[in-house]
């Protein structure tokens, strides 16, 4: 519900104006176009990156990756099969992923606390709970300040959320919000300017533009003035770097397409790994329509599941095969898990007590399962994780200090990553 | 001086002048005389000149914590923010002009007076108030998204005490055609109405319970009974869709019908601890209602929620008014009110909501009095230099400098529409087409909180639709009948044409007039370039485009 809504505030003035020389803030208007020398590519080595699978309605755990064939009660129609990674095993629905999981880690005994959409959204998104006092990032954009603003004449955005909008960046400001592609299988609205504006007209459009801006800015001096520019800068950038064809999945050959899918989920993730090819730091992927209070399994089985199943592994094969799953993150979840009961509409409701979450690449070691529910999956029967657990594990891997803290607007610290989190030792070598 | 009982007064100026404010844009002088006289007679309506009561509260809080009072905005500010947020759009050219250029001492009283009488007041707040009901997707056809927008203006119109509005879009029944108002519950009614229980007590008691629906509230003392107590009022009501012949005699959907029938009927729910629990109808403050009576649940809780001397529901619409207009509530986020979450400046908030629930619940003598305080006449404009220290934000949260804040989306359609079609009096919004434009930038997640975003609010589609979209090519367009065109045929024969042309835009974008560097910066383009209108096109774009245009100021 954002009408209405409080302005997210900033960050402390000091510290904002500190980075102000890493947007775009400090190119002037008339450079914007000179500037444009892209070496997007060169940035790439050493850059960590992240994909985010986000399963938008809380997935179904038990019927994907903690199935209970042996609960009478809660085990559902799915049977289990058998992985290439030993000893682990995952629904029937996901053959492909399963010859992937050797570069997958399942956790079993995640415990959130959030069952409300909006509120498991943002907790697991930030590694927080709502808290009227601070607009927390979320943690993509934590990484796109960390890591993608060090990149030098980088064209495109470091944060990009693909069929949804994702969580925005809290006090980090507008700058380091996701860039929502709505459609990965239509071009980007309005990318190009009309045909009657050629480069020179555009110049001095800009030009005029940057005396306005840097006017408002000079007498205001607040993060919305700021960020607007800098939200400009990033826009021009992109508008005139070659690597806009990056968001043109047709460049890439039938074979490619048909790997991945071309519905929505297949063609975003698709596309996420041609945005961390090209050095973007984090990309969000989303699948909705998890929400299955009814017919749990016929949703499952026939829509969601095929669509998961082809993406997600077209993507981990192809990372794996392009040598970039060392340094790409994957994380596979959703706001919440869903009931081990199942209710008399054959569906499964809210479940935040002990669910899964997936992770892999990275360098990472995978092929594991780590924690573990009761028979019934109701409880956690060994080695709980919590959210901050999941977010210092990821924080880790992405070669961000764990000790990274800011100063919210209010001047008080926030840690990226709170004091009771602890990566999970398991998953490091 | 304190202001007791705006309600005499609030009653007597009811449905006075609707008709007026048709004829007024024309006539804008005439119009400020005419609607303010009264205004200006009756010394409850606490002009600018410092009679607001919540001024002395104000500067209370601003000395005790140490900070300056704050410097009045300029005309100019004033205008363009008032207009935004209470009709929504910006001012146009006459306008403007008619504004800046008059030398009436209390001409600020009178522009909002004015503007509280014109016709898109009850429109923009109808639209507000939609959004925030059912938002701004489409529901499906039992939720009619314009009856129920409709039915809102009708009572912003009536000046309808808004404890009145608010137990009417509680209780409602009947077709979702012809009584705009059962939309808000139909809109909400399944997951066994959870997402109804949870907006309900957001938006009328600004109570955050929608998490206790799984667990008791973290940080104050909800319990997940209570979520569910409150759900169960949400028993007994029935959805009927009703079918009728067509023109061409074929049987088809009509309409929705809503109704309520007494129930025993209880809530059940999930405990964490796996445990089923059950819940019957209790109210917030805990009181029951009893079991097996014969009572409409949705009437009991309407009258309990509209109780006139309760305090949740004006202290709600107070924070949430008050956020409208500063960019930022007592309270925030502006529906999460009780003691885990401390007001800024709770005296004021105190005063506000104690005076709107004494003015028989008058939203426009709120809004009068929110408008006409030290709060809302201060500039956004910093002095000096030391803007790098760390403490400024906190002093910014005591309401004495003006937060900027982005257009809404529509706020946006409307005044590009404004901007651009000055030269045509009699245009007027088209809010279908704004519908649709909108829908681009909607996400709507299809869960069962039906939550939804904007991809919009100052992100890289949104300057992509600024600087390259549709709308803004038609905005630039130089054809006969278009605003450029308007603009450079008046010119001709003007003194000095390319003054006034430049001085057209600026009023038309930004309200304003250009100051003398940037008129002469335009007027060295102009003179400098072979095709003017190729630089008045750039200019415009750069006006439209920037941030001064689309930030409130």
């Amino acid at each position: 519900m954002s009408p209405f809504s409080p302005l997210s505030g900033g960050l402390g003035r000091r510290h904002f104006m500190r980075h102000m020389a890493a947007t775009a803030l400090g190119i002037p208007a008339f450079r914007f176009f000179s500037d444009l020398r892209a070496n997007a590519a060169q940035a790439r080595k050493n850059h960590r990156s992240c994909i985010v699978l986000w399963m938008s309605g809380g997935p179904s755990h038990l019927d994907i990756w903690d199935l209970k064939p042996d609960s009478e009660k809660n085990g559902g129609p799915f049977r289990p099969i058998a992985t290439s990674a030993p000893g682990v095993m995952i629904s029937e629905h996901m053959p492909k992923t399963a010859q992937q999981m050797h570069h997958l880690s399942v956790l079993r005994s995640l415990d959130s606390k959030e069952g409300n959409h909006e509120r498991g959204t943002y907790l697991m998104h930030t590694g927080y709970v709502p808290n009227p006092t601070v607009v927390h990032p979320g943690w993509g954009s934590t990484c796109a300040f960390e890591l993608g603003s060090q990149l030098d004449n980088f064209d495109l955005p470091h944060c990009v959320s693909i069929n949804s909008p994702g969580v925005g960046a809290g006090f980090l400001g507008m700058s380091y919000t996701p860039f929502m592609v709505q459609n990965p299988n239509a071009p980007i609205a309005n990318l190009q300017p009309p045909g009657d504006v050629d480069a020179l007209r555009m110049n001095r459009r800009l030009q005029m533009l940057g005396q306005l801006e840097d006017q408002f800015i000079a007498q205001r001096r607040t993060p919305p003035a700021v960020d607007h520019k800098a939200v400009y800068g990033k826009t021009i950038r992109m508008m005139n770097s070659k690597y806009k064809e990056i968001f043109n999945l047709k460049t890439e050959s039938e074979a490619v397409r048909e790997a991945y899918g071309k519905h929505s989920f297949g063609s975003g993730c698709l596309m996420a790994r041609r945005l961390v090819e090209q050095g973007v730091t984090y990309v969000e992927v989303s699948l909705g329509g998890w929400d299955t209070h009814a017919d749990n399994f016929e949703a499952l089985s026939t829509r969601l599941l095929p669509e998961l199943d082809q993406g997600m592994s077209a993507l981990v094969a192809d990372l794996a095969s392009r040598g970039l799953l060392d340094t790409t993150l994957i994380v596979w979840m959703g706001e919440f898990g869903r009931t081990p009961r199942i209710n008399q509409n054959a569906g499964r409701d809210h479940w935040p007590r002990s669910w899964s979450v997936v992770v892999g690449g990275g360098g990472l070691k995978n092929g594991q399962v780590i924690g573990a529910t009761d028979k019934d999956g109701v409880d956690v029967a060994d080695r709980p994780i919590g959210v901050m657990d999941l977010i210092a594990t990821m924080t880790k891997t992405m070669g961000i200090g764990l000790d990274t803290q800011y100063t919210t607007p209010r001047g008080r610290p926030l840690k990226v990553v709170d004091d009771g989190g602890k990566p999970i030792e398991e998953l490091f070598g | 001086m304190r202001v007791r009982r705006g309600r005499m007064w609030g009653r007597g100026i009811r449905g006075s002048s609707v008709a007026a404010a048709g004829r007024a844009a024309l006539v804008l002088a005439l119009a400020l005389g005419a609607t303010a006289s009264r205004a200006a007679d009756d010394p409850k309506t606490a002009s600018s000149s410092g009679a607001n009561f919540l001024d002395p509260l104000l500067e209370q809080a601003w000395e005790e914590a140490g900070v300056k009072p704050p410097r009045p905005a300029s005309d100019e500010e004033f205008l363009r923010r008032a207009y935004l947020d209470i009709i929504g759009r910006i001012p146009n050219v006459q306008e403007a002009q008619a504004f800046l250029t008059t030398r009436e001492a209390d001409k600020r009283t009178k522009l909002v007076e004015y503007l509280l009488n014109h016709v898109d007041y009850p429109k923009n707040f109808a639209t507000i108030w939609t959004n925030l009901l059912v938002g701004r997707g489409d529901q499906g056809r039992n939720v009619d998204r314009r009856a129920l927008s409709d039915w809102l203006r009708k009572q912003f119109v009536a000046d309808r005490p808004w404890n009145e509005v608010v137990y009417d879009l509680v209780t409602a029944t009947g077709s979702n055609r012809e009584n705009g108002a059962v939309n808000y519950t139909l809109a909400h009614l399944e997951s066994e109405a959870v997402p109804l229980t949870s907006r309900t007590t957001r938006l009328f008691l600004g109570q955050q319970l929608q998490c206790t629906q799984c667990h008791d509230h973290p940080q104050n003392d909800w319990k997940q009974s209570d979520f569910w107590g409150m759900n169960a009022f949400f028993r007994g009501i029935k959805v009927e869709e009703k079918r009728a012949a067509d023109a061409t005699g074929l049987e088809r959907y009509d309409h929705t019908e809503l109704s309520d029938q007494p129930t025993d009927d209880f809530a059940r729910f999930d405990k964490r601890n796996g445990m089923v629990g059950v819940a019957f109808p209790r109210f917030l403050d805990g009181e029951k209602l009893s079991p097996g009576s014969k009572l409409i649940r949705r009437v009991e809780l309407g009258k309990r929620i509209a109780d006139p001397d309760g305090d949740l529901l004006p202290r709600a619409m107070a924070n949430r008014m008050w956020a409208h207009f500063m960019g930022r509530g007592f309270v925030n986020p502006v529906d999460d009110i009780g003691p885990h979450n401390s007001p800024i400046a709770p005296e004021v908030f105190d005063k506000l909501t104690e005076e709107f629930r004494d003015s028989g619940f008058d939203v426009k003598q709120l809004i009068r009095w929110i408008t006409s305080s030290k709060a809302y006449q201060a500039t956004s404009l910093r002095v000096s230099k030391r803007g790098d220290s760390p403490g400024d934000q906190e002093e910014d949260d005591l309401f004495n400098i003006m937060a900027l804040r982005p257009m809404t989306p529509e706020q946006l359609f409307d005044s590009l529409m404004t901007a651009t079609s000055s030269h045509r009096p009699g245009a007027t919004r088209d809010e279908g087409r704004r519908d649709n434009w909108m829908r681009q930038f909607l996400f709507v997640f299809g869960n069962d909180e039906e939550d939804e975003a904007t991809n919009f609010q100052g992100t890289i589609p949104q300057s992509l639709m600024m600087m390259n979209g549709e709308m803004m090519k038609e905005a630039l367009s130089g054809k006969p009948d278009s605003f450029l065109a308007d603009v450079v045929d008046r010119a001709r024969g003007a003194r000095s044409p390319a003054v006034q042309m430049v001085d057209q835009l600026y009023l038309a974008a930004l309200s304003r007039l250009p100051s003398a560097r940037e008129r002469q910066t335009a007027l060295r383009y102009l003179q400098t370039q072979p095709d003017s209108m190729g630089v008045l096109q750039d200019l415009f774009w750069a006006l439209l485009n920037s941030n001064e245009f689309i930030l409130i100021h």
